[in-house]
């Protein structure tokens, strides 16, 4: 067994009560024995500041794999105790660990064809996404797949960490061949930075530091290449949006319309607008406990109280007047279905986007998309791990963005309405006011509810939501007994 | 154009925006208070999320009866301070049949005056939602958890009932039956608790500082003996020792570890050079491997 030194860790650690800067999400994905448990675990060996019982425990492993020439670094990834049996990853799972200046995030997911719903889910929360392939084997099937998934839930930084580099020869060659591979298969996709890395996770090569087995590589090794990527919200990208969450009151005097800034953002005196209802105001005051701000961006928890009193609460989105979203109850989306339980048209769904919640009222699906071709073939049907491209039709009108013009307002959730389940993830490629396929639906409206379902119900705000909530599910009722329904509220 | 916000500023407004989605989604929520230090930076995010409200459910505190004097005195100067709503609740069932820390095994002590009484609490009050301060990084099992984790009948954890969590979109629709637990701090490290503690200037239980305490030394681990209930054993004599607590739970149960960290810079600065992990401190993990998976399969959190 050999005890491998670390960087030391006096040069790492942040100063103690320091704030790191920002935080960095990173997804890894590969095939199963790829060496992805040992890339991280070797990063976090490396360059993070692990606690010694942690160090102990890799020391007293040595890998069996590598004729015991290594401590296993795999084990500082190890998961749920049914995994561990079966020898697989089967869910994401998340590790935190800080080099000197920054918060890392790593998201770990399986790699198995029929895991695309994981992967999907994990790569939702990911600023960057680490491939790995073996040096050996290079680009294959699963890894077009990956950056398939990857450009639908729009991560746009991707790493191909090309492992096993020392089971290659460490060849120039090799690592070219597949690099050029990599190159062909990202030009497909809509990423903003692909770039492929030589490394050899079991002896730390080009992990936190450079290779001396590589000196033909002069490029960055991957934890100096993962510090250099800027923060998420460094500069605010995007349109102000800010979903409404909940109100807040205190007294008479202050109604705030509670939210975080999803995406661009706001001054004090800008005017807003929640385009459902129409209606206008300007920012009075951003608040927060302990101090009031004059300009909230994209990533921050705060309370809107506005100088006029409009009538918004949770499931508005507020908007500066001049850059608004589509109010849609036509969607066009590309779905991952996420639930073992297949599609089923009779089924009641809802349509969840950030923080609202409408009745769905028709969801056609179209075409499945072949991930190693990309190509969409015709199909009705949708079920576990398939990406869909679906026609989605509401029974009330949401605010939302197409998903490549603004992520955090043109992703949706499909909610079964019993279960509750999350069956589908899903990306807003065209949102429409399309009213055709409505004409011939059942409008549910105010008067309709007022005089019976919602008689008990007043003014306050609770029983609005409470309104809303019966309109919902009165709605489904409706869809379920197979009748077109239109919410007019 | 502006500051950069600092991993701090953003795990805080995760957790804010967390809270305020949970109050917006269930019916009834209830936030469990355990008094440590999680608990206290839980608290402290909750009010900001609803300020200048108060938090819109009350607190809920499980006690075995066996927390340190301290912890109690804490708890209770927290909820007048802050003129909140406190649910003590305690398994009595259990204390009839005089289940304790010392004769029985961690897992029935855990199961009999925590799990269930947990559970009871939440059945008792029809709570749909629970707020806890767990983090993804205390263990492994916990290392998948999702931010709501939802629990079937019974407060079952089924791993294969959790539902996938795309984007930051919390879909809080409860099946029939069905209840959850919310995590704000999922994301949170150790290190980080107490970064936030020494930012927010936050109040916690002194037990966290520094002082000289009566300790024994039992199975290689430091105790603070805190009343005379916990039978010594032959050659054991309390001595006075400067130490201090990592985590907090039932004294018996919890190690503390020699220090002379007296105050909070001194206590962050040792946390965040510390060079073994909290759990170490934390004798009911070390029980059986997949402890906490099975903890949390039965319902302990
Ligand atoms: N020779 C060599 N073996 C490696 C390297 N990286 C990983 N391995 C081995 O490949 C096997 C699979 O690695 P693991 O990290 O468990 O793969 P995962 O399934 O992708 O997480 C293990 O036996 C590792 O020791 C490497 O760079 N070189």
């Amino acid at each position: 067994m050999t005890a491998v030194t670390a960087i030391r860790r006096e040069d790492l650690a942040p100063a103690p009560t320091q704030d790191l800067n920002g935080i960095l999400h990173l997804l890894t994905c590969g095939s199963v024995d790829d060496g992805k448990s040992t890339l991280i675990g070797r990063l976090l060996w490396d360059a993070s500041d692990l606690y010694d019982d942690q160090r102990e425990t890799i020391n007293r492993s040595s890998n069996a794999a590598t004729g015991g020439a290594h401590p296993d670094f795999s084990l500082l990834l190890d998961g749920l105790v049914a995994e561990r049996e079966q020898g697989i990853t089967i869910d994401i799972a998340w590790r935190y660990f800080d080099t000197a200046t920054r918060r890392f995030v790593v998201i770990d997911s399986p790699g198995h064809e029929q895991y695309t719903r994981n992967m999907a889910s994990g790569a939702s929360h990911a600023d960057v996404a680490i491939m790995l392939v073996d040096a050996r084997h290079g680009v294959k099937r699963q890894t077009r797949r990956h950056a398939a998934i990857l450009d639908i839930v729009g991560v746009k930084r991707v790493v191909l960490a090309v492992n096993k580099m020392d089971l290659a020869d460490w060849s120039q060659e090799k690592f070219r061949a597949i690099e050029a591979d990599f190159r062909e298969l990202t030009l497909r996709f809509g990423f903003r930075e692909a770039i492929a890395i030589p490394v050899s996770a079991v002896g730390g090569d080009n992990v936190a530091r450079k290779s001396e087995h590589m000196p033909w590589y002069t490029g960055p090794h991957l934890l100096e290449h993962l510090e250099r990527i800027p923060p998420r919200d460094i500069t605010p990208r995007g349109p102000f949006r800010m979903p409404v969450q909940t109100v807040l009151r205190d007294g008479l005097d202050f109604r705030g319309l509670a939210g975080t800034v999803a995406s661009g953002y706001i001054s004090v005196g800008d005017r807003v607008t929640d385009v459902l209802s129409g209606q206008s105001a300007h920012v009075l005051r951003i608040a927060t406990m302990g101090r009031d701000l004059e300009l909230a961006k994209q990533g921050q928890a705060v309370a809107l109280q506005l100088d006029s009193d409009i009538d918004v609460a949770r499931g508005a989105t507020l908007s500066l007047t001049n850059n608004l979203p589509t109010v849609a109850t036509q969607i066009e989306a590309r779905l991952v279905w996420l639930w073992e339980t297949p599609f089923d048209p009779a089924s009641g769904y809802f349509l969840r986007t950030a923080t609202d919640l409408a009745p769905i009222s028709n969801i056609a699906i179209q075409s499945l998309l072949d991930l190693e071709t990309l190509v969409a073939r015709p199909s009705e049907k949708c079920g576990v791990n398939d990406i869909a491209i679906a026609a989605i039709t509401l029974g009330r009108p949401v605010a939302v963005d197409a998903f490549a013009d603004n992520q955090p307002t043109g992703a949706v959730l499909i909610v079964d309405a019993i279960t509750g389940a999350t069956v589908a993830g899903g990306v807003i490629s065209t949102a429409t006011k399309g009213d055709v396929a409505n004409a011939s639906a059942f409008k549910l409206t105010r008067e309709l509810l007022e005089r019976g379902l919602c008689r008990d119900l007043g003014d306050s705000d609770e029983d609005r939501r409470e309104f809303q909530r019966r309109a919902s599910e009165a709605a489904l009722l409706l869809h379920a007994a197979g009748i077109p329904v239109k919410i007019e509220l | 154009m502006t500051a950069q916000l600092s991993h701090l500023d953003m795990l805080e407004a995760e957790a804010i925006f967390i809270f305020r989605e949970a109050a917006a989604q269930f019916r009834k929520p209830v936030l469990m208070y355990s008094i440590g230090k999680d608990s206290t930076v839980l608290l402290h995010l909750a009010r900001k999320a609803f300020w200048p409200q108060k938090p819109p459910f009350p607190l809920l505190h499980i006690d075995t009866t066996w927390k340190f004097k301290d912890m109690i005195a804490f708890r209770d100067k927290t909820v007048r301070d802050f003129g909140l709503e406190l649910i003590v609740h305690t398994n009595e069932e259990g204390l009839k049949r005089g289940i304790n820390p010392y004769d029985h095994s961690p897992s029935v002590y855990t199961d009999v005056m925590k799990t269930q009484p947990l559970k009871q609490a939440l059945d008792k009050h029809g709570f749909d939602a629970a707020f806890g301060g767990a983090r993804r990084d205390e263990e492994s099992s916990r290392a998948k958890e999702r931010v709501f984790s939802f629990r079937s009948p019974g407060h079952r954890w089924d791993p294969r009932r959790q539902r996938p969590e795309m984007w930051n979109l919390l879909n809080g629709r409860l099946g029939p039956g069905e209840t959850v637990r919310v995590f704000p701090m999922s994301n949170w490290t150790e290190r980080d608790v107490w970064r936030y503690i020494a930012r927010e200037s936050l109040e916690v239980v002194p037990l966290y500082f520094a002082a000289r305490r009566p300790t024994i030394t039992r199975n290689g681990q430091l105790l603070v003996v805190d009343d005379d209930r916990l039978p010594l054993l032959p050659g054991e004599v309390p001595q006075m020792k400067s130490v201090r607590f990592r985590t907090l739970g039932c004294w018996p149960l919890t190690a503390a570890v020699p220090s002379t960290a007296a105050d909070l810079d001194s206590v962050v600065t040792e946390t965040l050079g510390a060079r073994t992990s909290e759990r170490q401190g934390r004798l009911i993990d070390h029980d059986q491997a997949g402890a906490m998976e099975r903890k949390k399969q039965e319902g302990y959190f």
